[in-house]
């Protein structure tokens, strides 16, 4: 079976600017993805992972290396983004902000204003569908950019650190709702994040990236069966011996770019 | 909070207390500092004898022009040079180097050319405001965050969509800001301005009083100019509320889901009620007409489309507040028509009431330009009632003013001032004969309050009928009704009023049909079309009333 996502030695140089060295960010980064898998990208700070998600989604270019997306056979668009501070437009009620993608598309405005009214409800915001994002707390306005994501329904969801900013308990509730909507709509995911827990109790497969310039490092396969509920996760002995794991390959790589920022430090 | 707001308000009192005391006890010389007092005094001389009307009217005109003239081009190419390089590096040097000039310095080479007349006025000030409005608004779309874009294109943004969803959408703010700080420079100027060549105009007031050394008259155009100034503040305010509603949640209601259409707004203005707001301007022009002074049609008309708009905008501010009131009480029981329907935002209903005053007040504006001060003061009056009717701390529908307002405002009022325009005179003819329908258009806004008076009595909202009971307010009733037909009577066999008026006396069955109703029932839904009727009644007795008054003036020129 042909990959949905398919990343060939991807490497993008950053020109230098005056005093400054060029920066390679990612190093000959190549993943297959099957369609419907649901991958975690972890990596210390700085590792190009956002780098690389931008480049699926087309909002930078590599500078060798091509990262492609299969398209299948409905007219759904190819990909769809979920950005860290949720990216809402204030000036767009949550209603407007849910339909963007569809508006874009030029759906009439009753059939998406119904569409949207549909994964408004689904993340408990109906309250607040007239309300503007600069009325709601962080997980509201987070909870309204997955349902921005699910209503533009892209047959490949980007998802660049989305619960980063949320606090730990907002956080697991938010992981759950994401679950459960994967459940539903069982979508391509590719989902960065620098939390090696929420990439286990997330990912069919998690990704270990490299201190820059990005490479990958190591693969796990995550055994749990779906559906999966983060807390009972946490409880099971393979999610510590995993985590262990993961540690281990990526506690090197943390030590060896803060050394790295050390030595560059005048 | 509410010791800080005393302060602020007796602060500034004291201290015209103490200029006050100083000018009395000889310790600032009079000459060169009159008393506060006395600067009112002048200002109360400048308004009775219709200068200030006419000045305030002129430079309002002149800046209007100005700054729409200048600020309209100047959004559009702001815009322009924000999203494309092209346009920024072809203007940028151009706006830039000519923005530090003193816009006044120009006024010389702008006589020059457009010569001392209008032209050159409202020139000065739409250049200056465009120079202004450009340049801040090139910036505030630059200053969008990338951020903004970049999730556009990640929806598959087109460029067209980034330019209409995001740049435009993200830069409201402070293109709004820059128009604000254009209305500065239009006020700015305009006093500059007026003060060359200009033989009318507030600035033209405060240089004239300078000349004739009359300094407690130049205090009144000061204190004037400051209120203009405050007045376009808050309404730029409330544009900016409309425009980006986004920036002040806190001030915001919650929106319900809208339908679109015409057909939403014909409800919202509650088409019915306008022969409340027509019947008194035709029949202000048939009682000139009869008197052989019907000289512009014309004018008629606008002073109807005028009456019209400001009618529509009361209906929607009033709308607005009701609404807001109803939605902020601890019942939630307003009535804020098209709102609670759903059919329109509070948003919307509040922008489409302002934008409907800003038209009645442009042809209140020229109407007082061709006939003279006393309309001003007329349509002001008019305005402000019509929006305090609902709005404020002293809302006049809420303290049982409302059927008083509209007694004065739907009857002598505009019976007079649609008189005035075609005449140039106030008639007591014209005051006199307004009384019927004044008696009328009352009657239609109590059927309304004895429909309401239970539910009205729960939420607290005091109108005459609340206040009289229901004995009373059935008595109410029928002495605006019967009132209504005495008072055309007494006027007739007195000889002031044509005896042909009296075919309006055709209505007299409903009157009584609906007297009887009122004496019978006590129910909502039984009173619900004495409300109906008595609009009926109103638009029928005031057309018979038209063209009895119109019979007469063709009886007495062709007869």
């Amino acid at each position: 079976m042909t990959p949905k996502i398919n990343i060939d030695s991807l490497q993008v140089i950053y020109p230098g600017r005056g005093r400054n060295m060029p920066v390679e960010a990612l190093a000959g980064v190549s993943l297959a993805i099957a369609d419907g898998e649901l991958v975690c990208v972890v990596g210390p700070s700085g590792c190009g992972k956002t780098t690389l998600l931008r480049i699926l989604a087309d909002l930078e270019q590599p500078t060798t290396g091509q990262a492609i997306i299969a398209p299948d056979e409905s007219n759904r668009p190819l990909k769809g983004m979920v950005f860290q501070g949720a990216g809402l437009f204030p000036w767009m009620t949550v209603a407007q902000n849910v339909a963007y993608g569809l508006q874009l598309r030029g759906v009439a405005p009753r059939e998406r204003l119904t569409r949207a009214q549909h994964w408004i409800t689904t993340m408990g915001l109906e309250r607040f569908a007239q309300s503007y994002p600069a009325q709601l707390s962080g997980g509201m306005q987070q909870r309204a950019g997955l349902a921005r994501a699910f209503t533009y329904d892209p047959q490949v969801l980007l998802m660049d650190e989305p619960f980063g900013a949320l606090d730990a308990q907002t956080r697991l509730i938010l992981q759950a709702t994401l679950l459960d909507l994967w459940e539903q709509a069982r979508k391509t995911v590719v989902f960065v994040t620098h939390s090696i827990e929420e990439a286990l109790t997330l990912g069919d497969r998690v990704v270990l990236m490299s201190a820059r310039p990005g490479r990958i490092l190591h693969e796990v396969m995550v055994p749990f069966a779906r559906p999966r509920d983060p807390i009972t996760l946490r409880t099971d002995p393979r999610f510590s011996a995993l985590f262990a794991e993961v540690w281990g390959v990526l506690r090197a790589e943390v030590e060896h770019s803060r050394t790295a920022e050390l030595e560059m430090a005048p | 909070m509410k010791r800080t707001r005393t302060l602020s308000v007796i602060g500034p009192l004291v201290l015209l207390l103490l200029w006050e005391a100083a000018v009395r006890f000889g310790w600032i010389n009079r000459a060169f500092l009159p008393s506060p007092s006395e600067v009112f005094h002048s200002l109360g001389e400048l308004i009775a004898s219709g200068q200030l009307a006419r000045d305030v009217s002129v430079s309002l005109i002149r800046i209007g022009a100005g700054f729409v003239l200048g600020a309209l081009p100047a959004v559009g190419l702001g815009l322009l040079m924000g999203v494309s390089p092209v346009a920024r590096a072809l203007i940028q040097p151009f706006a830039a180097a000519l923005y530090p000039v003193p816009k006044i310095a120009l006024l010389p080479l702008i006589i020059v050319v457009l010569g001392l007349g209008e032209t050159s006025k409202i020139a000065t000030i739409a250049i200056s405001v465009f120079f202004l409005v450009v340049l801040n608004v090139s910036a505030s779309v630059l200053q969008v965050d990338n951020h903004y874009f970049e999730v556009a294109r990640s929806f598959g943004a087109r460029p067209r969509d980034l330019f209409w969803t995001v740049a435009l959408p993200a830069s409201l703010p402070g293109i709004m800001n820059s128009l604000k700080l254009g209305m500065g420079f239009a006020l700015t100027l305009i006093v500059g301005v007026e003060f060359v060549g200009a033989n009318e105009g507030i600035g033209w007031l405060i240089w004239n009083a300078y000349e004739v050394y009359a300094i407690d008259r130049m205090l009144a155009g000061l204190v004037v100019i400051a209120l203009l100034g405050w007045l376009l503040t808050v309404a730029l305010d409330e544009l900016e509320y409309l425009l980006v509603p986004w920036q002040k949640p806190s001030r915001r209601i919650k929106e319900a889901r809208v339908g679109k259409g015409m057909g939403v707004w014909w409800n919202a203005i509650r088409i019915w009620s306008y022969t409340a707001a027509t019947i008194p301007v035709v029949l202000g022009g048939s009682i000139a007409a009869y008197e052989g002074r019907f000289h512009h049609p014309w004018w008629l008309l606008l002073a109807l489309i005028g009456s019209i708009a400001i009618q529509a905008g009361t209906n929607l501010v009033n709308d607005y507040y009701d609404y807001k009131k109803g939605a902020d009480g601890p019942q939630s029981l307003g009535n804020g028509g098209s709102i609670r329907r759903g059919e329109l935002t509070p948003r919307q209903t509040l922008g489409g009431g302002l934008l409907a005053f800003t038209i009645g007040s442009v042809i209140g504006l020229y109407l007082v330009y061709v006939t003279g001060p006393f309309i001003f003061w007329l349509g002001l009056f008019s305005v402000l009632c019509g929006y305090f009717y609902t709005a404020g701390p002293f809302a006049l529908a809420y303290v049982g003013l409302g059927e008083i307002a509209v007694f004065i405002f739907m009857g002598p009022v505009m019976v007079i001032g649609s008189y005035y325009v075609q005449t140039q005179h106030v008639s007591g003819l014209a005051l006199l004969a307004s009384l019927p329908v004044a008696c009328l258009v009352a009657a239609i806004l109590h059927a309304n309050n004895l429909r309401d008076l239970d539910s009205d009595r729960q939420i607290g909202k005091r109108t005459l009928a609340t206040l009289f009971g229901r004995a009373g307010a059935n008595l109410e009733y029928y002495v605006l009704v019967g009132g209504t037909y005495i008072s055309l009577a007494v006027l007739v066999v007195l000889g002031l009023v044509p005896w042909l008026t009296l075919i309006s006396l055709l209505t007299l069955p409903l009157a009584i049909r609906l007297m009887r109703i009122v004496a019978n029932e006590h129910e909502p839904i039984k009173l619900q079309p004495v409300l109906r009727l008595t609009g009926k009644l109103h638009m029928q007795f005031g057309a018979l009333l038209v063209l009895g008054w119109v019979a007469a003036w063709a009886w007495s020129t062709f007869g």
